[in-house]
Formats: structure tokens, sequence, C-alpha cells
């Protein structure tokens, strides 16, 4: 799972409500732990996609994620990105070539887990949850 | 402006006009079309478009086009062909010494190849000298002959005679042949269709791309083949594995991903109910391109549990939870509800209706306030059609899929194993 899917995917367990916490989900660990398995894996670098993602990510959750994560992401978003080829790569690196192989994220607010195996998180609820 | 030919294949033809108007968008190419040509039994249409350049543009995506000509003339006979074509001879100059050949072809019949040298010897007061080159000719000329389906008698109805200046992306269609890929399920849409849709959705360098109905993930292909990019999910995560389906132990949609090296442009898939998704709030994508289960070859399923049916105990974590039947019609609903969340304005819904074919009515297509019908086209199966349904989210609005009284595809399923027997015998 890439941090771009990351970045969109909230707690949605039935009563867990509170916008502040179930997004975004937490990693269980830390990289380089047991808990987490990252890899890098090269992508060709598309600036008119990275360009029109930037209004539909939550900067502050993804900065949360990359910190939990030891992914290099800047501080904040230049006043004008396109121009910016440093930031750019950065971003591209961070949100389409890292990827969690292996991983448990969890809800902030409610503590449900949701697994992720070979890449694909496990994002199904048990029937008491829905 | 100029006048140019589009020679579409003849099959799929309720789709090629919807196709050209989702080129003519993609491409920022205006287009006239002339509504006496191009009729559902006729595979030319003749358009205007601003320039030979702007036209090769327009097609170049075209999955339903074979090719777009610079019109030359058209006619009953070849004799009024050549009377229009000879009143611009200031158009042949520029050809005449150049690298040529002609392609000759006859829809409704077939030519002998007597015939068709025959054809290209009529022609010979254009006074080409250039060399004839079989491959990579610098002018191709384009001689079709119309005889009509079904075939008029004493034929022609029409000849059209043009200079080829673009081709389609026919192509693809065995690029992405289903029978080449490595993995695929019983579900895989066939590789036209998939490219069709891809079209349909106007995926594009830039564009985010969702289908809530993964399945083996054939959109996610198609769209990222495009320059999008795209994320799937899914109910059932064994289809995204490949730990299910006739072709286990290749690692599912990553094999087809590494085959067409467009693992960089597949965001990624996830395992979840489209009834209870995990997408935060707001719009996220440009496009929803899916294909919805309609209950026969793939059990449509959602979570939950049938009334009166109680928990095995003891069941371990990671057990899957219980599931019950989606009807169809409820899951046109939600998709459509969903769509107008999750599109940002401006955004593409593409997806299959199915509909049983006697009773549909235009009615039958689910409408909603935010999303505007563009197109909507039918793949006739007999007893029943599946129709490609094209929306177009116009504004951030809230508000629920107005649910029409009684759809034709409502009980899809039933009706598909019943045969699609009329419900009430004396209508």
């Amino acid at each position: 799972m890439r941090l771009i899917t990351h970045n969109m995917l909230k707690c949605h367990v039935k009563n867990c409500s509170d916008p502040d916490k179930q997004f975004p989900l937490r990693f269980k660990g830390t990289a380089g732990a047991e808990e987490v398995k990252l890899e890098q894996i090269e992508a060709e670098r598309n600036d008119e996609f990275l360009v029109r993602m930037l209004p539909r990510l939550e900067w502050g959750a993804l900065a949360i994620t990359a910190g939990e994560l030891n992914i290099p992401l800047p501080d904040k978003v230049p006043s004008d990105p396109a121009a910016d080829d440093g930031f750019l790569q950065a971003l591209h690196t961070a949100i389409l070539e890292m990827h969690v192989l292996e991983g448990t994220m969890f809800c902030n607010g409610c503590g449900h887990e949701y697994k992720i195996t070979k890449g694909i998180p496990n994002m199904l609820l048990g029937e008491h949850e829905i | 402006m100029p006048k140019f030919i589009v020679h579409f294949v003849h099959f799929h033809t309720d789709f090629r006009r919807a196709e050209l108007e989702a080129l003519s968008r993609l491409e920022g190419v205006a287009v006239e079309c002339d509504e006496q040509t191009g009729g559902d039994d006729s595979p030319f249409l003749v358009v205007e478009v601003a320039s030979a350049e702007a036209a090769a543009r327009l097609v170049r995506r075209g999955i339903l086009v074979r090719s777009i000509a610079e019109y030359w003339g058209s006619g009953a006979t070849y004799d009024e062909v050549f009377a229009e074509v000879r009143r611009r001879p200031e158009r042949w100059a520029e050809h005449a010494q150049r690298s040529f050949r002609f392609t000759v072809e006859a829809f409704g019949r077939t030519l002998t190849q007597a015939e068709k040298v025959a054809v290209i010897e009529s022609f010979s007061f254009l006074g080409l000298e250039g060399p004839i080159r079989m491959h990579g000719a610098e002018t191709e000329f384009l001689v079709c002959e119309e005889h009509g389906d079904p075939p008029v008698r004493n034929g022609p109805k029409r000849v059209w005679f043009g200079r080829v200046v673009g081709r389609g992306s026919r192509h693809l269609i065995d690029r992405f042949d289903v029978k080449k890929r490595r993995y695929l399920g019983n579900t895989t849409m066939d590789a036209e269709l998939s490219l069709i849709m891809a079209n349909q959705a106007l995926a594009r360098p830039g564009a985010l791309v969702y289908d809530p109905f993964v399945g083996t993930g054939s959109f996610l292909l198609t769209c990222a083949h495009f320059g999008a990019h795209t994320v799937g999910s899914d109910i059932d995560g064994r289809q995204i594995r490949g730990t299910a389906g006739f072709r286990r132990g290749v690692d599912g949609l990553q094999a087809n991903l590494a085959q067409y090296q467009l693992a960089g442009r597949v965001v990624g898939t996830a395992v979840f109910d489209i009834c209870h998704h995990p997408w935060r709030p707001g719009p996220l994508f440009d496009a929803i391109v899916t294909d919805p289960p309609y209950g026969v070859r793939a059990g449509a399923k959602r979570l939950g549990r049938r009334e009166g049916s109680a928990p095995r105990p003891g069941r371990s974590p990671d057990c899957y939870p219980p599931t019950v039947p989606y009807e169809m019609s409820d899951v046109i609903r939600d998709l459509l509800d969903f769509a107008t969340d999750k599109l940002v304005v401006g955004g593409r819904l593409v997806y299959w209706l199915p509909t049983v074919a006697d009773e549909y009515e235009p009615a039958d297509v689910p409408q909603h306030p935010a999303l505007r019908l563009v197109a909507n086209s039918e793949q006739p199966f007999g007893g029943w059609s599946r129709r490609l349904i094209t929306m177009e989210k116009t504004a951030q609005a809230a508000g629920s899929a107005a649910d029409s009284a009684a759809p034709a595809h409502r009980n899809f399923r039933d009706r598909y194993f019943a045969g699609f027997e009329r419900k009430d015998p004396t209508y």
C-alpha cells in the first residue's frame, strides 16, 4: 500500500465517528522494526498528477504518517509546487514509491486494527462493526 | 472546416458515436458530424475537423475507429466520385511525387484482387508519379465501396474516397487480449470493451480512476495504459491476490501489472465492501469505472447476516465476515450515490447496467440530480442486454438516486435464470 492510498482511508467502524481520531490510521510499531515492512519501488514521475492530487491530499495527516514510517516529506507545500522540482520529487517518492508491504494500521479512536498483507490492506469489518 | 471520413469498425455500433464524443473531449478537438451519414447500418461518418493534424489526434485512441481520411469524394457510382475529385486538382499536386499506396475495401461484400486492381487503375487520372510502397508510403488513399448492411443488390450504395491521415488504436485489443494475460478470472471483461470504457471515462495522464468492484483488475490496466493512475477495491480479496479462480499461483493482479509494466500507475488495491467503505469524505476520483456484479456469474454480496442465522461460536478473528445477497438495483443506487460524493465535478461514472431487452425503457436508467447522462450504449445478448452508461458529475450536491418505480434490472438475477419470462402474461 502506497501512502497516497493510506491518505484516503479512514476507520469506518460503526459508531467510530470522531473525524479527528478515525483519520489518519496509525501504524503499529515503527519502520525498521518488525511490525512494518517497507519497500521503495521506483515509479515514473508524473508532475501533472502530483499537482492535481495536492488539493485532494490531507497534508497534515500525510506528515503524521510519513513521520511514523520515517519517510522524508517536505515540511509544507510551496506556493508554486508545479515549479519546484525538489518538492515534487520528494512528494513523488513519499506517496507513490514507498510501499507498505506488511503492517498493521489501527484507529486512534476505537482501536480497530486493519492488517496489510502483501501490500493489500484488508479493510473488511466484522458483523458487529457495520 | 475541412471534411473527413471516419471509418469505424462495424461492431458495437451503439458505442461508436459515444466513443467519438469522448475522444473529442479527451483531445480537445471540436467535431461537427454530418448526421446524414454514419447511421447504425453504416461504418462511414463524415465529420468536419479543423485540420488533418487534429483529425489524426482525434482518433488516435479510438478503439472502434479504424482510420480517418481526408474527404476527397463520394458518390453512388465511381463516375460521381471521379467528378468530385477532379474538381480539386490543386490537391493532387502535393502528392504527385510522393510514395503512395491504395487501400481498396468493400463493406458488405468481398472484392477480388482483379477488381481491386481495376479500381486502383481507374484513379490513374490523379497522375501519381511517386513509387508504390505497400509499407510506409507517404500518402495512403482509401477507396471503400459501401454495399450496406444488409447488402443491397446491384450495389454499391456509395463509394468513398479519401486520403488516410490517422488511425485508431485497434492494435491495443490484441495487446490486452485476455487470453494473453497471465492472470484472469471468470468475470474478466474483454479487452475491447475495457479499452472503450477507459475512453468513456476520459482516462488520461493526471487523472485518478477507481473501480469499486475491481475483481481481476481489467479496468485498472486499460485506464493506466492511457496514462491515468488507478485504484481498485473488492469485497473478495482472493480475486485480487489470485488465490481463487482458475489461474492460481501467479500472484494475481500483480502478475498482470508486471506483464504490462503498469505497476507504477496502478496505485493500489484494498479489500472492503463498497457498502461499508473506508474512503474519507469528499471528492477523490476523476472517474469511477466498473462492472458491478449482476449476481449471475459472480454472486453479488454485501456484508451482513441473513435474518435468523446466528454467528458460529469461537470463530477466529481472521474469519471472513458473513455476507448476504446484494440486489442489482440496490447496487446501482448505491453506486450512483457513491459517485456523487466521491467524484470531482466534471468526473465521470462509467458502468454496465443489465436490462431485460423487451421491457427496457429509457427511464430505467437510474438518474441522479448531480449526474448528467452522457452516453447509453447497448450490447444486446438476445433476451437481455447490458448497457454501458456514462454519467458526468455536474455539481457538488447532496441527494439520493431517484428510485424508478420498477426498473428492468430489478431482480435481474432471478429473471436471468427464469429465461426472462414475462411477469405479466396479459402484457
